[in-house]
This record gives C-alpha cells, structure tokens and sequence, in this order.
C-alpha cells in the first residue's frame, strides 16, 4: 500500500517549549487517520507541519513522497488543509468563497463551476451561499469549510477539529461528508479530535498523543482489545496512567 | 446609576491599560508626539523669523541724492543690503546667488527730491520664491515693518512699496503675499494628503493581515497552490487601490475647503499658476507620483511586517500607531520648514524618513527642481526594496504566523534582573 504520509524522528520546538518530541508515524493512501490527544498535546502542531505551514526543527516528514522542507510547492498542489476554528471571509457570501478558493486549482472557467457544484452539494447550504460569510452560524460555517477543503478531492485532506464547537446535529452532518466523501473518491484524510468517540467512529487507524509523544498507535477496535477498554477514552486514560 | 456599570467600567479600563500596545501606542506615544510636533513648529517659526531677519537685499539705486543713502542705511540697520552698479533690476537677478539674497530693492531717480518735498515715492521690492513653505512670507513682512518705521520717522505714506516677485529667475508682477496665500494650498495639500493617505492605508493593510490571522483565514491561504509572494502583493495592491480612491475623494472634499478661503486673497488677485511656471510639469506631477507611489509601497510593508507581530485586529492597529510619529512629524514640519535652512543634522533627519520625501519632491518639482526629487524617489526604492524584502521573507517563513512580540516576557527579565 502507498504511503500518503511518512514521519520520522520529527520534532518541533517554539522557544523553550518541545511541542513534539521525536515523533514518527506512517499514515497509508486512501484511509482516514485520526490524531488525538488532550489540547496541547502536539495535534495542531504535527498538522501544520504536515500541510507546510511551519518547519519541523529535526526530523523528516515525507507527503506522497514529497519532503516538506525541500518540496513545499508541490505539496501544496495536492493536500487541502481546514485548520481549527477558521473562518470564512466575512464580505464574501459562501459562493464567492468556493469560487476564489476554486480558482487556485481550477484550469478555466468550467472547472471552477463544477468545483463549487461539487461544494453546494457537500455543504448543502443551498440558497444560503448567496449570502454573506458573516450571517452564517457556527455550523453552517463549518461546513462550508469542510465543502472548500473536499471540493478538489485531493490526495490529502488535512483537518484539524473538523467538528469542533458543533452541535449534535451539525457535528453528524459534518462527520458524514466527510466519510462518505473518502469512500467516493479516495481522499486520504488526516484529522485531530480531541473527541475520541468521534474518531472511533470516523477512523481507520488513530494515533494517541500526549505531551507530543505518540503513546499508542493501530486501529480503534485492536486498541481497545490490547487495553481491555470500552472506548478510545478509556485506552487514553489507560496510556497515559490516568486510570 | 446603571446596575453593574462601574464594575463593567473598571474591567474595560484593566483590560485596555493592561494591554502595553495600547498603552505605548495610545498613550505614551501621542504625549512623545505632539511635544516634538510643539518643538518643530516654533524652531520652524524662529528659523523662517530668524532668516528673515538674516535676509540680504540687492539695491538697485537710480537715485544719487541723500535721502537714498539715508533709507539704504536705515535698511542696512536690519538686514544686509548690497546696492549692485546695474542699470534694471532684470540685469540685478542673476546676481541674486552670488550674494545670497532673497530681495531687489530698486530706488527711483526722483527718490530724495520727493523725499525732501515729502511727497510719495515708489519703491519696489521684488522677493524672490523659493517654494519654501507657510512661512515663506515672513520675509516681506520683515521689509513691510521696517518701510512703516522709516515712514513714521519722516511723514506717513512718503516711501509707497510696490511689490513684485522673482520666480525661477524672472520678474512677474505679482505681490509675493497674494502668492503666499495662493502657495497656501500647496503647501499644506501634499503633507495633509501625505498624513490621511499613509495613515488610512496602513491600518487598512494592517488590519486585512491582522484579520487574516483572527480568522485563521491566513492559515487557509498559505497552503493553497500558490506563490506567497503574490499572497503579500495583492494585500499591498489591494490597499493602494482602496488608499488612493480614498485619497482622491479626500482630494477633492480638501480643494473645495481651500476654496472656501478664497476671500482671504486680496483684490485684483487674480493669478495665473500656470503662466508663473508654479504648476509642476508633466515630467513634474510624474516624479511626485513615483515618490508618492514608492513612498505608500514602503509604508503598507512596513505595517504588513508589524501586523504579523499581532495576534488580532486591535493589537495590529496599535502596533502601527508607532509609525505614525514618522509620518505626522515630517508632515507638519515641512508644512512651515525650508528644509535648507535647517541644521546639517535636522536636514539629514528629514532626509532619512521615507515619509518626508513625498512632500520634499511636491516642493522641488513645482520649482523645477528634479534632482532632488530623483534622489529622494532613488533612496524610498532602497528602503521600500528592503522592507518588501523582510516582509516577503516574512511570508515565506513561519515566522508570519508564529511572531508575536512579547512585551510581558521582556517585563519579567527586566524584573528578574533587576531581583538578581
């Protein structure tokens, strides 16, 4: 099997402060891979390093073969990244948005149409792209973000939270784009949670993190076999002898 | 009293006091600023009425009595008068340099005999424009107090002034004050446009990053296909477009407010700007467009590199407030100043700031004076070459995300050494 993702040795530190501490992981083309963890645990990090934005400070970090020092550009041609918390811009209605992210990949004119096509259907927000990014609730925001992020079907689709501050019903809707987006179109999905029955039911594979240390790694139901546990949250608290 | 409303205030108040970029650029700043603003304008009073004071007239004299002799003396007594042995006061303005003068003063041949007969005379005076300022006209008002006291010491009305002006080399019948008056505009237009423009601009390129960031927008941004640099130069194109129909629309609502002084021009005022050559060329308005373009350029980088240092709008809005002295001070100094009557190091000050340069060159290019104007456009594109390097460099590396500067960590090593 490919691999879509491959860590090895990587560490980040930000001053003082060691955000990942000697951190290898491989993720396979085609699944969902889940990194989860309490908040500060390094998720965001890892992700940021993976979708180009920061260096690692040691370590390699390889996309679909691509290193992300020496071959940033052309990773940014085949990932999309949907980053915790983000927003929309505020002026723009929802269409204007998925057009001008379009336009960055698109060749011409039709396929910027059939991308925001593709994103009206994922989003299903329907008449209300026409309106202002600002006039959204949280939730419709959200997927309008998780629209643009799966729009061009990329190789990698990297998101951190990708249901954070939802609703139950928000957080659902969101959760079943994005499954069923991969099964259709075989997108490798790389996310954080730190809401570990999310991941269990989203998930091929899941790593643990704590402290900016993988502490457990493999696939929710093998984990929670090896821990003896109900849940991912039982096997985290397990790991890390909080239980 | 509203419930809950002095506990709300006082919240606010920690909050806002608490946050030192609020602290320096609202407050410290502004009470270092307009004390330094104080400073230059009455330096640039005492200079303008100092050189006035200083100032060197050519006498042109047609008259061979004694009364001549006794009003060159009386002139003599305040500024320093060196009557020149040429037949028209057009042959005496080449000699202008030479001498360093800034006044033709030319006596008629019937001056003492009307004098003695105490009957009116005319005098001319013909002041030479220089472009200088507001308070270019400080200099003729020295002359028009010093012919009312020789006037009181002998009859009222006896030495009547006839003004003219010397404008690049040639003689035109225009009273140097109406011109003031008209150089009002031109004087104070650029350097007001200058402030509104810069200001306006940076807070809008500052604030579309900072936003960027609150919104983790940026985040987006910077890993979609494409060039960050192009990332950088549509938030500065985008800036500059709405910066300059912000100008202009300032531009326009500044001319009509000028026009309301029409009424402080004297009558039969009527001056043509342009048959005076006070109108810049085209090559002219050419030049002051390049400063002033290069100059914006600079700025809007200049605040984008700040506005990465923010973690949100509000913190990028005060983090530019610390440019905004080197835009307000040049601004209003050069409103009143000739920057060549001012001390080497002054000069070199003015020079040094990118911002004065625009309002340098609005001067020089309507005086015909494109070398000044070329070298200041030459050294802003070395500055701006070099903040659009730093700030590209900014938005290549992580650093546009992850710098922030921490003023409280600088607090607690100073209070930790200072423990030790």
């Amino acid at each position: 099997m490919n691999l879509a993702i491959e860590i090895a040795n990587l560490t980040k530190d930000f001053g003082n402060i060691r955000a990942l501490d000697n951190f290898s992981l491989n993720v396979n083309s085609g699944e969902i891979f889940g990194l989860i963890g309490p908040n500060g645990a390094g998720k965001t990090t890892a992700l940021r390093i993976i979708s180009t934005l920061i260096l690692p400070t040691s370590g390699t970090v390889k996309v679909f073969g691509y290193n992300v020092v020496q071959s940033a550009a052309d990773i940014r041609k085949i990932i999309t990244y949907l980053p915790e918390e983000a927003g929309a811009y505020r002026n723009l209605s929802g269409r204007e948005y998925l057009e001008f992210m379009a336009k960055f990949t698109a060749k011409n004119k039709d396929e910027v149409h059939a991308l925001v096509k593709e994103a009206t259907e994922i989003c299903g927000l329907g008449d209300r792209l026409k309106d202002k990014a600002k006039t959204y609730s949280k939730g419709m925001k959200r997927r309008l973000l998780v629209a643009r992020a799966l729009m061009t079907k990329p190789k990698l689709a990297i998101l951190d939270e990708p249901a954070s501050g939802l609703d139950v019903l928000h957080a659902y809707h969101v959760r079943e784009i994005i499954k069923r987006y991969v099964r259709e179109h075989s997108v490798t999905v790389v996310l954080s949670s730190h809401n570990m029955l999310e991941v269990e039911y989203l998930c091929d594979r899941v790593a643990l993190l704590n402290k900016g240390k993988i502490v457990a790694d493999g696939k929710p139901q093998k984990l929670k076999e090896k821990f003896g546990s109900a849940n991912l949250e039982e096997v985290f608290a397990k790991v890390v002898g909080f239980a | 009293m509203l419930k809950g409303f002095g506990n709300f205030l006082l919240k606010e108040l920690k909050e806002l006091m608490r946050d030192p970029k609020i602290l320096l650029g609202m407050i410290i700043l502004p009470m270092l600023m307009f004390p330094v603003l104080g400073a230059v304008m009455s330096f640039s009073v005492e200079t303008a009425k100092e050189s006035a004071g200083k100032a060197t007239a050519l006498v042109v004299n047609h008259d061979t009595g004694a009364g001549s002799a006794q009003f060159i003396a009386y002139l003599n007594s305040s500024l320093r008068v060196y009557p020149v042995n040429v037949s028209t006061v057009n042959d005496a303005v080449p000699m202008l340099s030479s001498y360093n003068a800034t006044e033709i003063i030319e006596i008629p041949s019937d001056f003492s005999q009307n004098v003695t007969d105490r009957v009116s005379t005319s005098v001319k005076f013909y002041s030479l424009y220089s472009g200088a300022g507001m308070l270019e006209g400080i200099g003729s008002s020295v002359v028009d107090g010093l012919v009312q006291q020789f006037n009181r010491n002998l009859a009222p009305d006896v030495v009547v002034q006839e003004k003219s002006t010397i404008i690049k080399g040639q003689v035109v019948d225009v009273d140097p004050r109406i011109l003031a008056t008209l150089m009002l505009s031109q004087a104070i237009a650029m350097p007001i446009t200058m402030m509104i423009l810069l200001s306006y601009s940076m807070q809008i390129a500052a604030t579309s990053v900072a936003m960027e960031k609150e919104e983790k927008t940026l985040e987006t941004v910077l890993t979609l296909p494409m060039d960050r640099f192009a990332i950088l130069m549509g938030k500065l194109s985008g800036s500059v477009i709405i910066a300059g129909i912000g100008a202009v629309a300032y531009m326009i609502g500044f001319n009509y407010y000028l026009g309301s002084f029409s009424g402080m021009i004297p009558a039969g005022g009527s001056v043509d700007m342009v048959a005076l050559g006070l109108v810049p060329s085209l090559f002219g308005y050419l030049l002051l467009g390049i400063s002033l373009f290069v100059t914006l350029l600079s700025a809007l980088a200049l605040a984008v590199i700040l506005s990465a240092f923010a973690e949100d709008v509000r913190g990028a809005q005060s983090l530019v407030g610390y440019i905004y002295p080197f835009v307000f001070i040049p601004s209003f100094a050069l409103m009143y100043l000739d920057i060549n009557v001012l001390p080497f190091w002054l000069r070199m000050v003015f020079y040094a700031i990118p911002y004065s340069h625009p309002i340098i060159a609005s001067k020089a290019v309507a005086m015909g004076d494109y070398l000044t104007a070329g070298l200041g456009i030459v050294y802003v594109t070395a500055f701006t070459v070099v903040i659009m390097y730093v700030a590209s460099r900014l938005f290549a590396t992580e650093k546009i995300l992850t710098a922030k500067l921490r003023f409280r960590r600088l607090g607690r090593q100073k209070k930790a050494s200072s423990a030790e």
